[in-house]
């Protein structure tokens, strides 16, 4: 089974191809049936592959397997090389898994779009980009599968790139991302540097006796830059909210549930990296914390259905970053595999009113639809209890973890805990503002829209993902650490961090947590459902101000267009006009000028003649035979 | 010690064999076409035969010296006949039109090529001088001849004259440097040579190093290594196109076959002397044919230009003697494919039996033949040596043997000669593309036929170019048993 895994990857890459060259041919309904099978099958075959690691028997070595395919680069090290470990299984479940269900949805999203082959094409292709990141076993083509999720997700964000905006966030994300990219490369060429080789099994065993603390700092830094992109964390977050351009599944897909968590797995895969520098981890867990707090409080302003689940995308990415940053891996993976479940279910519920809405995007202008869309509202309403962290859905086990790690780490990461705390708050409030806008009170639609509940290829996904995020947090509860156990093998030699087991406290912990979900939610019902629209307009109008501040994010879009973009875009036009055409095409032109007539020079030799080209020889032989004869003497 | 193996001459013994039955079916029978095709594929498949017998027997610990120490059966030997078989096919059916189009002498020219393939594969397989001179003279000779075949072309005649004239100074040369080793060791196998160097102190090597660098400028001049090079051009452009991919490519291979046999058993004590020498010549064939393809405004001579820094890169490999030769191998089969592959393109596009091919000719190719096209820009590419292709893998091994052996100045050299190198190579790519077609008269989009035998050649060279470029793995596997 585990030999062959490269099934896993051919077979969405070989869906893509197939509806690369034939997905016009055969049409709207049946492009989707290769690329739904594909990745269902990917997935029946990654946990079949898995089921090893379910026999809590085998040794925990046993538990690592590297598949080899072939060379891929002798010279350079780099070996296409496979890594079939507990993580690589949890990630390659939910990369599939999630993935399968929003193929299926997207049949119905996607219906009646001209280029519907194409979007299977390109998420197809997605799919294996994301598997040959999580399955690789050297660092270089985790690098390719870096790119290639970078790629697909510009394809993606640009799909409707007959609109301004789609095709700007396109280009912006892939800005953006070049940034963390550069940190990622760097840290790449160091880690070549210092160990000479590129691949997992050598570079993560045992690391401490290669490196110092000093360059395992420089190179966790550096990774943290790459990571920081992809994940959207501070300060590289703004291309996220502007993502949400790209259609829903996209968005449930790739900017929430899966590639934007590569950023939190690259961490924990070279946890024994970051076990060398605290100073790492600590920036890791602070980045975090703030991006967590800061997008809470952005999405606590936005109008638009999908930005609030942007940037509440952009918090949980920090809570896994807290996470992994105090070395609590199995946390930060667990909310990682929660998260993917509820926030992908989010995600698609809110396609599914907007699908309803016609293309409506604005809370402003919705309401009421509680009744029109029974299913839509009875999921949304699960994975918003989840996401708010109400026992016992999924979200409260995870984020209560994560929360619990911090405080057990204390010290400076209790200030963290606290942050991490009032994002929860925050979320809380943010989540169910939503919910009320879009469902509770009276209907603020305008004249001739019609909502109606989407059809069953959209709402069955739907159903499957609400009773996975009820099911889902069960496996890791303070009761039973099964996906604790279950992961122990990735991180032999790697220094977890554990929840407290201590009772009292971790009941302390839930309780205060619990809490502060339902003051969130209360409060967002006291103003949002409860009040009067005069009284709400009052509340309102006394926060005018921070609300302003958060709407607009914060103006970092304009500070960064002020101080980034304009002075880059100055610096650019320089370089094309001065450096580029006076000193490059110069010196480029004047080396072709040089070589040309360096070659012309020389044409007299090819004379035509047998005779000359005779002495030419002889003269060769001649020289030769000297220099020959003289360095052997 | 005289021991007759007939494995290890096999596939030889399969294409002469075939070469007379053409000759003799032509005589008794005069046949159609086709019926020198079905003989010269069984030729091909019996040597292919032979080739797979002598891997088992390798692989089963057999093999040595034959014919009284004249041929070695090694992994080297065996894996340069594949090579051979495969560009001898390919450089067949890109040939065919024009060896179908001599009417009454095609089985002359079928004969040829069967004649001069089995010669360089025996040269390949030589280890003793005069073996080595003999099979470089069978496989010549026949490519003189072919540079001529076609008697309507004046270009034809003068090429194979000039082939001819050449070859038979540098024969001359090789076979005096023959004899100065044999003078200075007493012995023409390279063994026996190797073994002699071992046991005495040669006090005045003198006599032997001047017969060393003799028998290089011979082998020097069959692989158009610069300053040996001046007849390519010229033979490249003249003789009819179909055939010059096959003589480029089986010269270059057959020469480099003997050459490392030569220096690597032969001289390996004076490893010291040779590969200075080896350096130079490859600092002076990369820069030389660097610079002078870059003037040229004949695709064809560009080529050869181009195959003159080609034959540069593997002698830089070579100078790090005997661990290079593996890698020496995988760019020698790879360049094959990818020259036959171009040569292909060529000869559709200045016609089977055509002389010159004028820059112009390509312009706004991309449409009139997107395949043709295609694969000519991908074998530019791959010549350039950019990632994703074989000539990527193949200079990178030359360039890492080159500075593992302390070359680094020649490393140097040939990176800076391959950044100057996509001038040309991208030039005739744009031309293709962004350029439109010549309005002489003719239709600029009118579509180019391309002759079914053509088209296999080019998908299966830009197929091997392509494939083992990304995936290098298995062929690279093969190739290091040597």
């Amino acid at each position: 089974m585990v030999d062959y895994l490269w099934i896993v990857i051919a077979l969405p890459l070989g869906a893509a191809l197939f509806n690369h060259f034939l997905g016009r041919r055969v049409g709207e309904p049946r492009a989707a049936v290769p690329a739904i099978l594909s990745v269902a099958g990917a997935f029946v075959y990654a946990a079949l592959a898995a089921r090893d690691f379910f026999v809590s028997e085998r040794a925990s070595e046993e538990a690592v397997t590297v598949v080899r395919l072939f060379d891929w680069i002798p010279g350079l090290g780099a070996t296409a090389e496979l890594l079939w470990d507990p993580m690589a299984a949890v990630m390659t479940l939910v990369v599939t898994g999630v993935g399968a269900l929003i193929h299926i949805y997207a049949v119905g999203y996607m219906h009646g779009d001209p280029r519907f082959g194409r979007f299977f094409t390109y998420l197809n292709l997605f799919i294996a980009s994301m598997l040959i990141l999580v399955l690789a076993n050297n660092f270089a083509l985790l690098f390719v599968g870096w790119e290639l999720v970078g790629l697909c997700s510009y394809l993606l964000i640009s799909f409707w790139y007959t609109r301004p905006s789609a095709a700007a966030a396109g280009k912006k994300a892939f800005v953006v991302n070049r940034i963390g990219d550069f940190g990622f490369m760097v840290a790449l060429m160091v880690i070549f540097a210092a160990f000479g080789t590129l691949s997992y099994t050598e570079v993560l065993h045992e690391p401490g006796e290669v490196i110092g603390a000093g360059a395992a700092t420089a190179v966790c830094l550096l990774l943290l830059v790459g990571a920081a992109g992809k994940s959207a964390q501070l300060p590289l977050y703004v291309w996220l909210p502007d993502a949400m351009e790209g259609p829903t599944p996209v968005s449930a897909l790739i900017h929430a549930a899966t590639m934007v968590t590569a950023g939190v797995y690259m961490v924990a895969r070279t946890g024994a990296l970051f076990g060398l520098s605290d100073v790492a981890g600590g920036a890791a867990a602070t980045v975090g914390a703030l991006t967590a707090l800061l997008a809470a409080t952005i999405a606590v302003a936005q109008r638009d259905i999908k930005r609030v689940l942007a940037y509440s995308t952009i918090s949980q990415l920090g809570y896994m970053f807290m996470a992994v940053g105090v070395a609590g891996y199995t946390a930060g993976l667990f909310h990682l595999v929660t998260h993917a479940v509820f926030k992908a279910l989010l995600f698609l519920g809110a396609g599914s009113v907007i699908h309803a809405m016609a293309g409506e995007q604005n809370m402003d202008r919705m309401g009421g639809l509680r009744r029109k869309m029974p299913i839509t509202h009875l999921t949304m309403l699960v994975a918003t209890l989840s996401i708010a962290g109400i026992p016992p859905l999924a979200g409260f086990w995870s984020k209560d973890e994560i929360l619990a790690v911090l405080f057990a780490k204390g010290g400076y990461y209790t200030v963290l805990w606290g942050a991490g705390l009032l994002t929860a708050l925050l979320t809380a409030f943010y989540m169910a503002r939503q919910y009320f806008l879009v469902f509770g009170g009276e209907a603020r639609w305008g004249e001739g829209a019609e909502p109606h509940e989407s059809p069953r290829i959209m709402t069955v996904p739907l159903l499957v993902l609400g009773v996975l995020t009820v099911l889902i947090g069960f496996v890791n509860t303070p009761f039973r650490l099964s996906f604790e156990h279950f992961l122990a093998p990735a991180f032999e030699g790697v220094g977890l961090l554990h929840a407290p087991e201590d009772g009292f406290l971790l009941t302390a912990l839930a309780l205060v947590s619990t809490a502060a979900g339902v003051v969130g939610i209360a409060i967002a019902y006291l103003v949002y459902h409860h009040a009067s629209e005069d009284t709400r307009e009052r509340l309102l109008g006394r926060v005018r101000r921070p609300l302003m501040t958060w709407e607009h994010g914060y103006w970092v879009d304009e500070v960064y267009g002020r101080l980034i973009v304009k002075p880059g875009l100055a610096l650019a036009n320089w370089s094309a006009g001065f450096v580029d055409q006076r000193v490059i095409d110069g010196l480029v032109n004047g080396i072709g000028g040089a070589v040309r007539r360096a070659g012309g020079r020389l044409r007299p030799l090819q004379s035509g003649f047998v005779r000359s080209y005779g002495a030419l020889l002889a003269l060769g032989a001649v020289a030769l035979v000297a220099w020959i004869a003289a360095r052997g003497l | 010690m005289i021991d007759v193996s007939y494995l290890s001459a096999a596939p030889e013994m399969m294409l002469v064999l075939g070469a007379v039955a053409v000759l003799m079916v032509d005589v008794f029978a005069k046949p159609p076409p086709r019926v020198h095709g079905w003989i010269t594929a069984a030729a091909y498949l019996a040597a292919g035969a032979s080739i797979v017998l002598q891997w088992q027997r390798l692989g089963a610990g057999g093999g040595g010296l034959s014919f009284g120490g004249a041929l070695v059966l090694d992994p080297w030997a065996a894996a340069v006949r594949a090579v051979l078989l495969v560009v001898a096919v390919l450089g067949t059916l890109c040939a065919w039109e024009m060896l179908a189009g001599l009417g009454r002498r095609m089985a002359e020219g079928v004969s040829l090529v069967l004649v001069a393939t089995a010669g360089f594969m025996l040269m390949g397989a030589s280890v003793d001088l005069v073996m080595v001179f003999i099979a470089l003279e069978i496989g010549s000779i026949a490519l003189y001849v072919l540079a001529g075949i076609v008697r309507s072309s004046p270009a034809g005649d003068e090429a194979a004259m000039k082939y001819f004239l050449l070859g038979a100074f540098a024969s001359a040369i090789f076979i005096y440097g023959g004899a100065l080793a044999y003078a200075g060791t007493g012995a023409t196998n390279l063994f026996d040579i190797e073994r002699f160097l071992n046991d005495y102190l040669v006090a005045r090597p003198a006599v032997i190093l001047i017969g060393m660098a003799l028998l290089v400028v011979g082998m020097g001049f069959k692989v158009t290594a610069a300053p040996f090079h001046s007849w390519a051009p010229d033979v490249y452009q003249g003789a009819p196109a179909g055939v010059v991919g096959f003589m480029a490519a089986a010269a270059k291979v057959g020469g480099f076959a003997a050459l490392v046999h030569i220096l690597f058993i032969g001289f390996a004590r004076y490893q010291g002397a040779w590969s200075d020498g080896l350096a130079v010549i490859a600092a002076l064939s990369v820069v030389l044919g660097t610079l002078l393809a870059i003037g040229q405004s004949d695709v064809r001579r560009m080529l050869a230009y181009s195959g003159v820094a080609h034959a540069g890169f593997l002698l830089t490999g070579m100078t790090a003697g005997a661990p290079a030769a593996d890698g020496l191998l995988f760019y020698l089969a790879t360049y094959s494919v990818m020259l036959v592959g171009a040569f292909a393109a060529v000869t559709a596009v200045s016609g089977p039996a055509g002389a010159g091919s004028s820059f112009d000719e390509y312009r706004g190719l991309g449409r009139r033949s997107p395949v043709a096209a295609a694969v000519l820009a991908l074998t530019m590419i791959a010549m350039s040596g950019m990632p994703l292709t074989t000539g990527f893998i193949g200079k990178f091994q030359m360039f890492a043997s080159a500075w593992d052996g302390g070359y680094e100045w020649l490393v140097i050299v040939g990176l800076a000669a391959s950044v100057a190198a996509f001038f040309f190579y991208l030039r005739l790519v744009v031309l293709m593309y962004f350029r439109p077609g010549e309005e002489n008269g003719r239709d600029p989009d009118a579509p180019l036929p391309l002759p079914v035998t053509i088209r296999w050649v080019l998908l299966f060279s830009a197929a091997v170019t392509l494939v083992f470029g990304i995936y290098p793995g298995p062929l690279l596997g093969l190739l290091t048993r040597v």
